[in-house]
């Protein structure tokens, strides 16, 4: 009955796998001009004698110039980290994002904050693990406080089966030396002990798997952080310019129609989560990537109640919860279930999530609801991303995030740099290409087929 | 969006729907057919079925920005 505990047991540390890809740590810190003064105790004690003007808008009013040698489209996470990766780590010197409205207004201020790295497919395991680990040194690279805070992410078993599965992605964790523990129920109620253990349950909690290193990150510091790094580096951030069009001469992309000119561009990099199908479009391609929405929503809030990241994954009812520092409960579930962008959330979706998230901490059921939003989701059709050129050698787009856009932004901007940058794949996205539908390369994460929908 | 309309059961909630995928372009090879996806801001063609109800397939043309649906079709029927 027990034998998934046998399997969890005999993994040890000297069977760990090497960790993935080790990183230069720089912070960027060192490196800034511009106008934004770098973030210190001693600029606290400065600003203190030298009054009012001291602080610096985080980023401000560029000019859009004529031409760039890379334009990134969208000012969102993965737009801005890759915009500050180029810069950083690479030496581009001309690089504008162009945002069609505001920066942070997208998917990156409209996701649960949650960062995890357990992942079960190597090619994703090992990227994500990549993003963890620069989320733990985010803050200090960008010399901003992201609010990274390591609370740990647990998934629940209902049942031996889910045990069973559990431990399966657990020993994959743990054999890429990736943190994972698998809880029975025990550990998970010592862990997590606002859950209510007393209670009739229709389906009781057998276990968990644990990730420690995962937790939550808060999301609007990434986009500004990212933004005031990246100017500091000289990136052109271009608020309220829509890119409507791409030019190309003999097989090359040459720049981008926007609604505010023509801007020439050596290289382009769409990262317009959300939207990348249109931009397909506009390439006069179909890609793998249907639209769907996922909602999110908060409570009002309340004193600190949940210790962790709850995620709650099951046929009947799906629903992650944590509680934020400003003491909202955050809650999320499953896809709205079609295609759609009116960013309008499905009340049943919502009741499914509600129900879910009070059936697994009746206390919340007193609580009201504060904001509800729903956001769009660049579905792939295996569940995993797309870093890779599109079309033109010298157009790159970075998108089909599914579920995982948020928590892979410093691992996204980096490798999409390098990308860009050197024209060469580095190995963490050798696997994420567009062509891998064809040749049947997938990455289906969830073994469900070309469906981003499956009931 | 909040509703369909089946053929057989009248104006029902969304709910009772599930939609199962976009149409491919016409005249699609099989790996265009399976994968890709006509992804467009203003119109989207979808079989959809009505599985908490008389669990008929349907066509649905609708506009994914706005929630408007243009059309239900019973699929290997008539129009109603």
């Amino acid at each position: 009955m027990y034998a998934w505990r046998l399997h969890a047991d005999r993994i040890t540390p000297s069977q760990l796998a090497p960790r993935s890809e080790a990183r230069a740590h720089q912070p960027a810190g060192a490196l800034m001009r511009g106008p934004s003064p770098r973030y210190s105790a001693w600029s606290l004690l400065r600003a203190r004698f030298a009054g009012p003007g001291f602080w610096q808008p985080l980023w401000h009013g560029a000019r859009l110039k004529d031409a760039y040698d890379v334009v990134i489209v969208g000012a969102g996470g993965h737009g801005l980290a890759t915009a500050f990766h180029l810069a950083r780590d690479h030496g581009v010197k001309r690089i504008a994002v162009l945002e069609k409205r505001l920066v942070g207004y997208g998917n990156v201020g409209r996701n649960t904050t949650i960062v995890r790295s357990n992942y079960l497919l190597p090619e994703n395991h090992y990227f994500y693990e990549d993003a963890l680990r620069r989320w733990e040194t985010l803050s200090s690279d960008l010399n901003y406080n992201v609010m990274y805070s390591p609370r740990g992410v647990i998934d629940f078993a209902l049942s031996d089966g889910d045990m069973v599965d559990l431990a399966r992605r657990g020993n994959a964790l743990r054999l890429a030396g990736i943190d994972a523990e698998l809880l029975d129920r025990e550990a998970v109620l010592r862990f997590a002990p606002e859950l209510d253990a007393g209670g009739p349950r229709r389906f009781d909690i057998v276990g968990g798997l644990l990730q420690p290193r995962g937790g939550s990150v808060r999301h609007d510091a990434v986009a500004w952080g990212y933004a005031r790094a990246a100017t500091a580096l000289g990136v052109d951030i271009i608020e309220d310019c829509e890119v409507t069009g791409l030019r190309s001469a003999a097989g090359v992309a040459t720049g981008v129609e926007t609604s505010r000119g023509y801007v020439k561009a050596e290289r382009v990099v769409f990262a317009v989560a959300g939207h990348t199908g249109q931009f397909g479009q506009m390439l006069g391609m179909n890609l793998p990537i249907e639209t769907h929405l996922l909602q999110a929503m908060v409570t009002e809030p309340i004193k600190p109640l949940i210790s962790t990241v709850l995620v709650y994954v099951h046929a009947h009812g799906e629903a992650y919860v944590l509680q934020s520092d400003r003491g909202g409960v955050v809650m999320g579930g499953f896809l709205d279930g079609f295609p759609s962008y009116t960013r309008e959330g499905q009340w049943y979706r919502m009741e499914d999530v509600v129900q879910t998230a009070v059936a697994l901490l009746p206390q919340l059921a007193g609580l009201r609801i504060l904001r509800h939003w729903a956001g769009t989701n660049d579905m792939t059709m295996d569940g995993s991303f797309i870093i890779d050129r599109m079309r033109y050698d010298n157009v790159f787009v970075n998108g089909g995030w599914c579920y995982g856009g948020f928590k892979a932004i410093p691992a996204s901007g980096a490798a999409c740099a390098t990308l860009v940058a050197t024209g060469t794949a580095p190995d963490l996205i050798r696997a994420h290409t567009l062509s891998r539908f064809r040749t049947g390369h997938l990455l289906d994460e969830r073994g469900g087929g070309p469906f981003p929908v499956r009931l | 969006m909040k509703r369909l309309s089946c053929p057989f059961c009248g104006s029902r909630e969304l709910e009772e729907f599930l939609f199962h995928k976009t149409l491919p372009e016409p005249g699609s090879d099989a790996y265009a057919a399976v994968y890709e996806r006509v992804n467009r801001l203003d119109d989207s063609h979808e079989y959809w079925q009505h599985v908490h109800g008389c669990r008929a397939w349907l066509y649905v043309r609708r506009n994914p920005s706005t929630g408007e649906v243009h059309e239900t079709v019973l699929l290997g029927g008539s129009t109603p």
